[in-house]
């Protein structure tokens, strides 16, 4: 231990001096600490920089190295009562970067897909959305927030001058004044006509019941349902709203079953709607009353989860879903298929056969093929460049070939050819709001939870609901 | 009229799971000191570790009991090899409430990252239907009903007739004098973890059976509607957990009859303010445990 009151004064003087910087013996001291200081400003520019390339993340994108992997992002719900969402998403995802990957990648990049988890949730979207941008300077494309998030994050990805393929259906977005914006899923609205349509051409039922789940998502059917009900003259026996966070849904289960509804439109996701109908066949005598749900119900962790609930042939025979019609014959489907099964051991959440027929998978699937498409096009991976050859590719044009799968595509843009991209997901009609509208089916699950197409409903039928 | 006593029926199977859930959080936090806000996690492990023993094809009560020995042993290493360091360091008890948070969120993205994010069933059969008018109950929700009731007799029985139960009364009441009086409060407070955590799974597996279907975050709610039954019926006071439990569950159900499904969490929680404004002490304040 020092004893400073036994030294002299000028000692300790000197010493302080010292340790100030003030003599000469303390100019390498200083040097360092000019040194330390210039280094702390450089990290600072190199970080300020760093963080604006973040924020613009396409202009990074245009910077990365020859061949290093350029990135998609689903950004969507994994987690939360939302979480099946997500997944669905990224196995188009996979599906589709498989096919261009063995055609070589897009200019020489191969691409990669990569998950950013909203919980389905504003609050922890917007942070998510943020990270990914910050995160991942090689960003090139984004696909998937959801009706919960797209209102908070959508502004964030336009902002940043990044493509994004929601799949919100939030009627906000069906006059949406975001230049990167696509979607190719039906505006809620129009889903929700559709589904009472259904009921009321298809099986002359007039009295429906609504079970949606209380999420932003699944309420925004209610509304335009109801106009629905209304211009199709059918009674609304009961809507109860379920609370996805709940554990059990009987009272609402009998609320319905006692209303003596022909039909139940539903869309409650995570355990509710497993939960929900179980309990609701039980407290109906046992028999199950028919159900008309989403499409984000026609999903193999749905249909697992409610099976067990309720039976799986009593839910093959008294389920039906609206969907925007795809394809699962012919050779964009082939193509599809092939790729599918070439990244199956990737899809490690549920059984892979599940996303053969599933409509979301196949619209992210086109939305990832079209718009590396138009980068080749382009001849860039920005986006600001890129956007604008996203929809003579989807739409057509005058002369354009058609192609049906990444490698038509590319052989026809390198021999100097205009293309038309029809994919599995069947033909894409953007509006100048970049919405795509075309016809409905009506799903069914078949044996082992496969997608049957048993009708289909024009859209002359769904827009009769608007008046 | 109907379906108020239909849910009558429905708030006895809720409160049956809630009673078997709060009587284990209030005894843990009465004696162990513990507001162990991982017990939502425990449940949620333990339920889906009874999902693979079902799917193995055995029955679910099997099943169930199987749930409540992993919750024996999950909690027990919680208290272990977490919580016990902790308490040696004199972490504050806000800080054990944040250490057991953290244990809650780790354990719910176990069960995710290995179970992944699709929601799972037991294979039951939930048997005929006991219907007296409108009120309807399955053999399998009476089985339920039954379970919660064998529960509190043996939780009855363990706190008034074994050495262990006066061990564990003394310990929640003064674990210092406890200790000077010879009781082995470690030894008590680990028999605690075990038994507890049993109650955990097995309220696990009751909770996922009666659900119909599950996931790894479901148990977020339910956590903190057992954390109101417990505040409503006396922290510390297994009897009072089961009188919250039953209050709870009841009230839940039949206000869901009368108004929006939708608010009858929030019916649960105005009640919680109104005994914590009128008794603050709970339904039940004799010593606890």
């Amino acid at each position: 231990m020092h004893d400073d009151r036994r030294r002299p004064a000028g000692a300790l003087r000197s010493q302080w001096r010292t340790a100030l910087g003030q003599d000469g013996e303390s100019e390498p001291r200083s040097h360092r600490s000019r040194l330390v200081r210039g280094i702390v400003g450089l990290a600072s520019i190199l970080a300020l920089t760093a963080a604006a390339w973040g924020a613009t993340g396409v202009a990074a994108a245009s910077h990365v190295a020859k061949g290093s992997p350029l990135v998609i992002a689903d950004l969507a719900p994994f987690t939360g009562v939302d979480a099946v969402l997500g997944p669905g998403f990224l196995a188009g995802c996979y599906t589709a970067t498989n096919a261009i990957n063995n055609d070589g990648g897009v200019m020489g990049h191969p691409l990669q897909c990569k998950q950013f988890d909203t919980r389905g949730d504003p609050a922890d979207a917007v942070p998510a959305a943020r990270q990914m941008f910050a995160s991942t300077p090689n960003l090139v494309l984004v696909i998937g927030p959801t009706s919960d998030e797209a209102a908070a994050v959508v502004p964030i990805i336009n902002a940043n001058h990044m493509v994004v393929f929601s799949g919100t259906g939030q009627s906000e977005f069906d006059k949406s004044p975001f230049k990167y914006f696509f979607r190719l899923t039906p505006p809620d609205a129009y889903s929700a006509y559709a589904m009472v349509a259904t009921a009321h051409f298809r099986f002359h039922w007039n009295r429906i019941a609504f079970a949606f789940g209380n999420d932003i998502g699944s309420q925004a059917f209610v509304q335009p349902a109801e106009q629905a009900v209304k211009a199709f003259h059918m009674k609304l026996t009961t809507n109860q709203v379920l609370n996805l966070s709940d554990s059990t849904f009987r009272t609402e289960a009998d609320a319905v079953a006692a209303s003596h509804p022909q039909v139940v439109l539903t869309e409650a996701l995570g355990p509710a709607d497993a939960t929900f109908l179980s309990e609701l066949k039980q407290l109906n005598k046992g028999k199950m009353i028919p159900v008309i749900g989403t499409s984000a119900t026609i999903d193999p962790s749905w249909y697992s989860a409610v099976a067990k609930a309720v039976g799986a042939s009593t839910l093959q025979s008294n389920y039906y879903a609206d969907a925007l019609g795809i394809t699962t014959t012919g050779p964009s489907y082939a193509v599809f298929k092939h790729n599918l099964i070439a990244i199956r051991k990737k899809i490690t959440w549920a059984p892979w056969t599940g996303y053969l027929d599933h409509p979301q998978t196949f619209h992210f699937y086109d939305a990832v093929t079209m718009s590396v498409l138009a980068m080749i096009e382009a001849h860039s991976t920005k986006a600001s460049v890129y956007r604008s050859y996203i929809k003579p590719i989807a739409n057509g044009v005058p002369g354009a070939v058609t192609v049906t799968s990444f490698a038509q595509g590319l052989k026809a843009l390198n021999a100097g050819k205009k293309i038309h991209y029809v994919g599995p997901g069947g033909a894409t009609h953007f509006n100048k709001y970049n919405n795509s509208q075309v016809d409905f089916q009506i799903d069914k699950y078949g044996p082992n939870g496969k997608v049957v197409v048993v009708g289909s409903l024009p859209a002359s039928e769904v827009s009769a609901a608007e008046k | 009229m109907d379906i108020v006593i239909a849910s009558v029926g429905f708030g006895l199977v809720t409160a049956s799971v809630l009673a078997i859930a709060s009587v284990a959080f209030t005894m843990q936090f009465g004696i162990t000191d513990v507001l162990n806000l991982s017990f939502g996690g425990v449940m949620i492990a333990s339920a889906f570790i009874a999902y693979v023993v079902n799917n193995a094809g055995v029955n679910i009560w099997i099943g169930v009991l199987v749930a409540g020995v992993a919750g024996a042993i999950i909690s027990y290493l919680i208290n272990r090899f977490v919580l016990t360091p902790f308490k040696r360091r004199n972490t504050s008890p806000i800080g054990m409430v944040i250490v057991t948070l953290a244990l809650g969120l780790i354990l719910e993205n176990l069960v995710l990252a290995v179970a992944g994010p699709n929601n799972v069933s037991y294979a039951m059969n939930s048997g005929p239907t006991l219907a007296v008018g409108a009120f309807e109950l399955t053999a399998l929700q009476i089985g339920m009903i039954a379970l919660s009731l064998i529960i509190a007799g043996a939780i009855h029985a363990l706190l008034r007739l074994t050495r262990l139960g006066k061990a564990m009364r003394a310990t929640s009441c003064n674990a210092g004098l406890a200790r000077a009086s010879g009781i082995r409060t470690e030894r008590v407070i680990a028999s605690t973890w075990l038994i507890t955590g049993a109650l955990c799974g097995i309220s696990g597996a009751a909770f996922a059976m009666n659900s119909g279907s599950f996931g790894s975050s479901s148990a977020e709610l339910f956590l903190v509607v057992i954390i109101a039954s417990v505040f409503v019926g006396g922290v510390g006071q297994p009897y009072g957990a089961m009188l919250g439990a039953l209050l709870l569950g009841l009230v839940t159900e039949v206000s869901a009859a009368f108004i929006t499904p939708d608010y009858k969490e929030v019916i649960a929680f105005i009640i919680l303010l109104g005994v914590m404004a009128l008794r603050p002490q709970g339904l039940i304040a004799r010593a606890t445990v």
